[in-house]
């Protein structure tokens, strides 16, 4: 049934008639999965009349890994690691949700101390930063803006360093998990991240000085692929694709978590809801992020790295040596994992793309009994053929580029 | 008097009385489980009073042993209020094998995909709704692997791709955690019938 259906609906129709007689031509053409400017396994299956595109409608799926299927089957320390192969531009911000989710699940919330979450609300911001210059630099040369990626990549790859220096690893750190932080900051990482906050103002003025007012970048993106604000809403738009059809709403300030309340910073927003407004709030969301950087910089309290529970984190190894029941909590730990009380929990954060929220049911055992992802790349990716329908086929380009999508987290 | 999340279970409550079923308050959350069959009028009532306007999402899960067997969850945002509510409804009662919900996506069209995704991994369909097609499966699958019955890995595959290489003497029972019913137990038994003739990477005779 389903499949007749494709067929009788997406066919290549030629000379239509329509109800008032007249004839129309239209094509049905299709763009992906392989087209290099869908970020990853898009396919959009697009109807065009001439240059305009009457009807658009995206096929997802491609990247289908199941991971909300394998977590049924981890322990909660284990599902940790899937969260980064979702969003993989920002794998820290994952993290940030999944262990909100999981301590407030075990209503450990209180026990986190403010260098933990210091250091969670910087590395998130850090994580906005790179993910906001790879989308800056990828959506920049899909429309033929080549130079802006490398300057990007430059700056982004100061900040894997960060992570690489932290954790070992530059992108699927798994970095952030429940009950605070994999190990303790190292002595580089100060200076590391200065290096990278002294310089990247900077750079920042470079990406406006080659763009905001480039005249071939704005006629490629100004009124472009609009998105009202009521559409935004109704359609489930979120993060800078919201902000971007001037609707102020950042779930870092309506419902803070973390400690963000601390932290002084604005919300940047568009005023048309067009390519160029979600560009500059990104732009913009850059300058703000650093401004967060900075002060959780200069405010890091001192403090331990985790938790002292010893049924959520491992005990130190200088116990494990010394102590009996240090040795069997740690094994305990992990061959069986902690057991959250029954119960469900809805964590709602920010990430780069958009409202982040992990959905956890807890049935009293050591493996999460559902987890569910609500990704904003797959909600803001639903706004889509709203956006370009009466658009010029160049122009879905420009509006993929522009809601950001990480097809990881669309399909999961 | 500004809505907050408790104050609109007081309201639900008082208005519709006969809509709900049970609410909890868990962690701060409040949740309203209701009755399947009022599900839109008090959806309607939330979008258009009490302004919850943002759906953020609509999921399902699935309680093998229960009866009605599915909860489907939905959860709510107020953009003006700044205020959360999660609902749910509970359906499969009669252990039909695709249980049907009213669509929301009247209401909120961000629904539309959410509610192809449930349908898609959770096997309910949704009334009313305008396209309930496969989004992540591939369109010609027929089973909805977000099930509790439906196996991690373990499912009879064509036969040139394992070939009868695999040696399948164990007790089907060991993983038990993926193959909790009978169901799916004779599924996976039912790969270990190899012929021993059959020549591994050609067809099963």
């Amino acid at each position: 049934m389903q499949k007749q259906d494709i067929e009788t609906q997406y066919t290549v129709e030629d000379s239509q008639l329509l109800e008032s007689g007249q004839r129309v031509d239209t094509m049905t053409i299709n763009m992906g999965p392989q087209h290099p400017s869908t970020h990853g396994v898009l396919r959009l299956i697009l109807t065009i009349e001439g240059e305009t595109v009457v009807k658009a409608v995206p096929d997802i799926g491609f990247l289908h890994t199941g991971i909300e299927k394998t977590a049924e089957d981890k322990t909660y320390h284990q599902a940790l690691v899937l969260t980064d192969r979702m969003d993989y531009l920002a794998p820290l911000c994952n993290n940030l949700g999944y262990s909100l989710a999981v301590e407030k699940l075990l209503g450990i919330e209180d026990e986190i101390n403010d260098k933990i979450r210091y250091v969670r609300v910087l590395l998130a911001e850090l994580q906005r930063l790179a993910s906001h210059l790879v989308w800056l630099g990828t959506s920049a040369l899909d429309l033929g803006a080549q130079s802006v990626f490398l300057y990007c990549f430059r700056e982004r790859e100061m900040i894997l360093d960060v992570f690489e220096d932290l954790s070992g690893v530059r992108m699927m750190t798994s970095y952030i998990c429940p009950g605070g932080l994999q190990a303790d900051l190292t002595p580089a990482f100060d200076s590391k991240v200065r290096a990278f906050t002294s310089i990247f103002l900077d750079r920042l003025q470079e990406y406006h000085d080659l763009l905001t007012n480039n005249q071939l970048w704005v006629e490629r993106t100004k009124g472009v692929a609009v998105l009202s604000p009521e559409d935004a809403i109704a359609y489930g738009a979120s993060g800078p694709v919201l902000r971007g059809s001037n609707v102020v709403w950042d779930i870092r300030k309506a419902f803070p978590y973390s400690g963000y309340e601390q932290f002084d910073f604005d919300i940047p927003v568009g005023t048309n809801g067009d390519v160029y407004d979600r560009y500059l709030v990104r732009m913009l969301e850059m300058e703000q992020s650093l401004k967060i950087v900075n002060q959780a910089l200069e405010g890091m309290p001192a403090g331990a790295y985790r938790v002292s529970n010893p049924k959520i984190a491992p005990p130190p190894k200088w116990q494990i040596t010394g102590s009996m029941e240090a040795l069997i909590h740690h094994f305990k730990l992990f061959t069986e994992g902690y057991r959250p009380p029954k119960g469900e929990v809805f964590v709602r954060t920010e990430s780069p793309k958009g409202e982040l929220d992990f959905y956890i049911v807890s049935d009293g055992t050591a493996k999460p009994y559902r987890m569910h992802v609500r990704a904003p790349s797959f909600a803001n990716l639903e706004a889509l053929p709203r956006m370009i329908e009466g658009c010029f086929l160049a122009d879905v380009v420009a509006a993929i580029g522009s809601i950001d999508i990480v097809l990881g987290e669309v399909d999961r | 008097m500004a809505i907050t999340a408790t104050s609109t279970v007081e309201m639900v409550r008082g208005k519709y009385p006969q809509a709900v079923v049970e609410t909890v308050d868990f962690r701060n959350e409040q949740t309203i489980v209701l009755l399947p069959e009022h599900l839109l009028t008090v959806c309607a009532y939330l979008q258009k009073n009490l302004k919850y306007n943002f759906l953020s999402s609509v999921t399902a899960v699935d309680w093998l042993e229960r009866v009605p067997r599915y909860d489907v969850v939905y959860h709510l945002l107020s953009i003006p209020n700044q205020c959360e509510l999660r609902l749910k409804v509970r359906v499969g009662k009669g252990r039909e094998e695709h249980p049907s919900v009213p669509t929301v996506s009247g209401i909120w069209p961000t629904a539309n995909w959410f509610e192809r995704e449930v349908y898609d991994l959770f096997g309910l369909t949704f009334e009313g709704h305008p396209d309930l097609r496969r989004i992540l499966m591939p369109m010609d699958w027929t089973t909805h692997p977000l099930r509790k019955d439906y196996p991690l890995s373990g499912f009879d595959l064509p036969e040139p791709h394992w070939g009868g290489q695999v040696p399948y003497d164990t007790d089907p029972g060991v993983g038990s955690q993926t193959l909790r019913t009978p169901f799916s137990r004779e599924l996976n038994e039912s790969r270990s019938k190899i012929s021993q003739n059959q020549e591994p990477g050609t067809e099963k005779m």
